[in-house]
């Protein structure tokens, strides 16, 4: 049985706002965490949740139910926050001065240390890896919203987990 | 199991449970190699390390206020997912206001048969589409 029928029903008799609604409801937490693992910053990430939502809104008319809901709305998500990446990519600019310096290890309290393990990853362990204790530790959930199979996610969070593991013993 | 496949299923055990065999023999490799017991807690802390620094954040209360005030400012453009129908009402309106100038029966019998056949046909098509979307 597909999921999200009754968001399905509501878009089949052109009932946009109830479906809307529903997809909010359910959704828009999750949404939220999704651009949070990808962008990092949380004002950014529900900057960017409001963007997907708005899309969303607009989009409604043209849902042609070949996917589920969550599956088509989860691909605007991750297509709207990879543009917001690759945008801030561009955006972000290097100071010159102190460029590459890192605080010493001693100064960093565990918290900020893990932090900046995490942003030693690839980009894709890092969103996986982050998303699983996001959401958790469901890989089912993790899989579903990076549109992955969870073998794919289960071989991600393993070398994640390897590299920090042997960043923390170096 | 060798040292590589019971770091495999340390690995694994941080994602779920593992199977009962799996879990026996690697109990059984941990009660004879400190070198993977060591990785397993290395793994543990981590684990334990990422929980507590990965929390999850949650909106603003003033999310969904927004947000719709954002919707509110979009042109909503009812009119473009309403056409379809219109366009269907409108061509059999027309459809039958010509049978009323053209055939030889009183305009009141036309109009209610025409009204009855829209209806009929209206309610089938949307039953169609209905059912389409469901395949």
């Amino acid at each position: 049985m597909m999921e999200d029928e009754d968001v399905t029903g509501l878009l089949r008799s052109r009932r946009y706002d109830g479906a809307f609604g529903l997809l909010l409801d359910r959704y828009q937490e999750k949404v939220f965490r999704l651009a949070f693992s990808m962008l990092k910053e949380a004002g950014r990430a529900e900057e960017v949740t409001q963007d997907i939502f708005l899309k969303v809104w607009e989009a409604l008319p043209s849902y042609d139910g070949r996917a589920a809901p969550s599956t088509w709305l989860y691909t605007i998500a991750r297509n709207a926050c990879l543009s917001a990446v690759r945008r801030e990519s561009y955006r972000r600019t290097v100071p010159l001065e102190g460029c590459g310096e890192r605080p010493g290890r001693e100064t960093l309290s565990p918290r900020a240390e893990i932090k900046q393990l995490l942003e030693r990853l690839p980009r894709v362990q890092r969103e996986v890896i982050t998303l699983f204790y996001l959401e958790d530790k469901s890989v089912q959930d993790v899989a579903q919203m990076l549109d992955l199979p969870q073998g794919t996610v289960k071989s991600h969070l393993h070398r994640a987990r390897r590299a920090l593991a042997d960043m923390m013993r170096s | 199991m060798d040292c590589q496949d019971a770091q495999e299923k340390l690995l694994e055990s941080f994602d779920g449970a593992l199977s009962p065999d799996d879990s026996r023999q690697l109990k059984s490799h941990l009660a004879a190699c400190p070198n993977c017991v060591e990785f397993g807690e290395l793994l543990k802390a981590l684990d334990l390390q990422l929980k507590e620094s990965i929390m999850a954040p949650r909106l603003s209360p003033g999310f969904r206020a927004a947000l719709k005030a954002r919707i509110d400012r979009q042109p909503r453009g009812l009119w473009t997912h309403w056409l379809p129908d219109v366009a269907y009402l409108a061509a059999s309106a027309a459809a039958i206001l010509w049978c009323v100038v053209l055939l030889p029966f009183p305009a009141s019998a036309v109009l209610w048969i025409g009204a009855l056949i829209t209806a009929v046909s209206y309610s089938f098509q949307a039953l169609l589409f209905s059912s389409l979307g469901e395949l």
